[in-house]
């Protein structure tokens, strides 16, 4: 026993010695530094969307370094990011926003990805008065807490497809339509459909299948048998990538027939892309696209985002990026207008922030989600074996009209 | 036997007083810590079935949850209603006093001990008839089911998932609620060792591995297997059940695959750790989970993006070159050091064998 002790007590304080030398020294602003942190999905089922959100990052702290930094109390400051691996879980993300803070002193955070995360990381935001400016944290549950510190450049969850539904009982002449619906059981999906719910309401229109698909999304061949069957006039998917990727691959190989297709996450699964011609025409809610004229002095338009963003990382960005850059413009924009390093005087600047960017307005809601950009709806178009994405709505900023009803697969080519 | 008592109670009086500083000594460290002292709970627990019992259960990870869902849910329940702070998507947010939010999450983990029991106890007389890999198949789709089910249930949050009432406002001190979940999970963490080290020096573990070793010679001498190993599984689910309830205050948000039966993590985890540390053992799992939490935090971070891969080749490595873990290890290198008598000439007779 003797033995055993004395192993303990060296095993002991070999841990308490590395503790000790474990403490960082990082500080919110260091040198000219201003430490931001964020813990990203880089694996896991997030991870596609975690990397875009990265990439979005990235390329805007870069670039606002590169032309002059953030200037405050008359002294230029670089932005850089402390990453941790979130591993796609709500769990992990909560810890590890606990360690930005804790152990390597940051004083401001950006949202990790999804909805879910979020909800996981804001508890510890808050408890500790940091303020987060999140850009991929959408569902509409996050904005009734009440919580002072967070902020969303996003517009909630529930506005992404209810505009589907608004087109859809248009194209029918102003009478209800018969909606199926699939989503994935998870914090955002759930909150696109109660959008749904909500517009079904509205309209009058009739919900007549509403299955719920597990996480991990790689099959839902069940909902698109019952689809087969009962011919709904619309039929509205979420779930993440994976989510717009299956029911594409599904929908082409099982030859469903629906007039409307409306989904989320088009852009960021590379729809048109990955599948093609089988994506042809299918809607989707985004938060941002590429036409759109808005403007900034860091990214000029949008349309030079998406260049500029394409040399960097090698394909086209999807909203998830946009947002994520744009998060990093309002961060700049409030360290300006506080001059200063308070955390309180750096989160008030933040709810009075009221700016463009080439993403849209921010304007910050009394529960931080952004009120001042409206949701847009693209619809996947080809030429030939070239397809696109085409905003279709609102019509300010459509480029083309809505294709509508989706042909059958049998008069495709 | 007194000396070796005296011996004992040094090492237990410094490890608890470290426990009690280390949250000062390391106070940006607490979340950490507080994970650790639920992953020595959950390993030493895992333990007393599948390292004393030899049954490997992946179904501990279900009371895990359990006990997450239900300290959240009568925290709330007890003051609020339920059905309207986890409503999707309107999610409204009711304020909990001081007093309620100490009284809610108290009653929560009482609920959290006794509901996981009796549900052991229920599944366990159902299942613990199957041996092996059917024992094991089994109970690993407990906790899948049970994430799925869970998934459904509207009035936990269904697929929303369930944010856990925050911390009193009222206590300003932003510490305050790091130290109440480290010094609750640590007062677990001892709780559970008293009791494992209580199992240890009793009759009960003796008929656990009798159960282990023969089942059938043990059941052909008289001792009702299925009885034990139904008691045995509650005892874990007891402790799991708390485990959950702490660890879900301090997450704050509970999601019903990723954070409560989170099969794929904690549940693998809780076997990892009693393995590498040594199963069978008092201190195997104590040391597997520690070991493991000090690598997890240490490298992951340091290996982004190639940390499960080290995971698994950290596995490969307990496999292969600690079957029976660091305890095990240490056992076989240094018999004399764990009391046990070795006779030179046998062992020499071994190493010319060789």
């Amino acid at each position: 026993m003797n033995k055993i002790a004395k192993l303990f007590v060296t095993f002991i304080s070999a841990i308490t010695l590395a503790l000790v030398s474990f403490t960082s020294s990082f500080a919110k602003v260091e040198g000219e530094y201003i430490v931001l942190g964020s813990a990203i999905s880089l694996t896991g089922k997030y991870s596609s969307n975690g990397v875009h959100t990265q990439n979005g990052y990235n390329m805007a702290v870069d670039r606002i370094n590169k032309m002059g930094g953030v200037e405050v109390q008359g002294k230029k400051y670089k932005f850089e990011i402390i990453y941790y691996d979130d591993e796609s879980n709500p769990k992990r993300a909560a810890q590890l926003a606990e360690r930005l803070i804790k152990q390597d002193g940051v004083h401001y955070m950006l949202g990790p990805y999804s909805s879910g995360l979020t909800k996981a990381i804001a508890p510890v935001t808050e408890k500790y008065k940091i303020p987060m400016v999140e850009a991929n944290g959408a569902s509409r549950s996050l904005f009734t807490k009440g919580y002072k510190y967070l902020f969303a450049v996003l517009s909630p969850a529930n506005q992404y497809l209810e505009v589907a539904i608004d087109l859809a009982v248009e194209k029918n002449g102003g009478k209800g339509v018969k909606i199926a619906q699939a989503f994935e059981q998870d914090a955002f999906s759930q909150d696109v459909r109660l959008g749904i719910l909500d517009a079904a309401k509205r309209t009058g229109s009739e919900i007549i299948i509403d299955d719920k698909l597990p996480k991990e999304l790689n099959d839902m061949a069940a909902t698109l048998a019952k689809v087969k069957a009962v011919k709904p006039d619309v039929l509205v998917v979420s779930g993440h990538t994976k989510g717009a990727l299956t029911a594409i691959r599904q929908i082409s190989e099982m030859k469903v027939d629906v007039p409307m297709l409306a989904m989320t996450h088009c852009d960021a699964a590379k729809l048109s892309k990955q599948h093609g011609k089988k994506s042809e025409f299918a809607l989707c809610a985004s938060q941002w696209h590429k036409n759109l004229s808005y403007k900034d002095k860091f990214f000029g338009s949008g349309k030079k985002y998406a260049k500029d963003f394409q040399k960097e990382f090698g394909y086209d960005p999807p909203y998830q990026s946009a947002e994520s850059s744009a998060a990093l413009l309002v961060f700049k924009d409030a360290f300006e207008r506080a001059n200063s390093f308070d955390r309180d005087a750096v989160r008030d600047a933040l709810v009075d922030t009221e700016m463009q960017t080439f993403y849209g307005n921010i304007k910050f809601g009394p529960g931080g989600q952004n009120v001042a950009k409206p949701m847009i709806l693209f619809q996947v178009r080809c030429k030939g074996d070239d397809c696109e994405n085409r905003v279709v709505a609102p019509t300010k900023w459509a480029s083309d009209k809505f294709y509508h009803p989706i042909p059958k697969w049998s008069e495709r080519s | 036997m007194e000396k070796v008592k005296q011996k004992d109670l040094i090492l237990y009086s410094g490890l608890i007083i470290l426990g009690l500083a280390a949250p000062y000594l390391f106070s940006a460290f607490k979340v950490q810590l507080t994970y650790l002292c639920v992953l020595i709970v959950l390993a030493m627990t895992w333990n007393l079935q599948g390292g004393e019992m030899g049954y490997n259960t992946f179904g501990n990870i279900l009371f895990y949850g359990l006990g997450m869902y239900l300290t959240a849910s009568v925290q709330v329940g007890m003051f609020f209603p339920l059905a309207e702070w986890t409503e999707s998507g309107g999610e409204k947010t009711f304020v909990h006093t001081t007093a309620q939010y100490f009284q809610g999450i108290g009653v929560g983990l009482l609920v959290a001990a006794i509901i996981p029991t009796i549900i052991a106890g229920a599944i366990g007389y159902a299942i613990l008839g199957l041996r092996g890999h059917y024992f094991a198949i089994c109970t690993l789709g407990l906790g899948i089911a049970a994430g799925e089910i869970a998934g459904g249930i509207e009035i936990i949050g269904a697929g929303q998932g369930f944010t856990t009432p925050p911390f009193p406002a009222e206590i300003v001190d932003a510490e305050a609620r790091g130290k109440f979940f480290y010094f609750l999970s640590f007062a677990l963490l001892i709780g559970t060792f008293i009791f494992v080290k209580y199992i240890y020096g009793s009759r009960f573990r003796l008929i656990l591995n009798a159960i282990r070793d023969n089942e059938d010679k043990a059941e052909a001498m008289g001792i009702q297997t299925m009885k034990y190993k139904i008691v045995g599984w509650m005892c874990s689910a007891f402790f799991c059940g708390l485990a959950g309830g702490i660890m879900g205050g301090l997450i704050g948000y509970i999601d019903s695959t990723d954070v409560a039966f989170d099969g794929r993590e904690m549940g693998v985890f809780m076997v990892l750790m009693a393995i590498l540390g040594g199963k069978g053992t008092l201190w195997g799992p104590v040391i597997g989970a520690t070991l493991f939490h000090f690598f997890k935090e240490g490298l992951w971070t340091l290996i982004l993006g190639w940390q499960y891969v080290a995971l698994g080749v950290l596995i490969v490595v307990i496999v292969v070159y600690f079957p029976e873990g660091l305890m095990g290890w240490l056992r076989e290198k240094y018999p004399e050091r764990f009391g046990e008598v070795i006779d030179e000439k046998d062992r020499k007779a071994q190493v010319e064998l060789k």
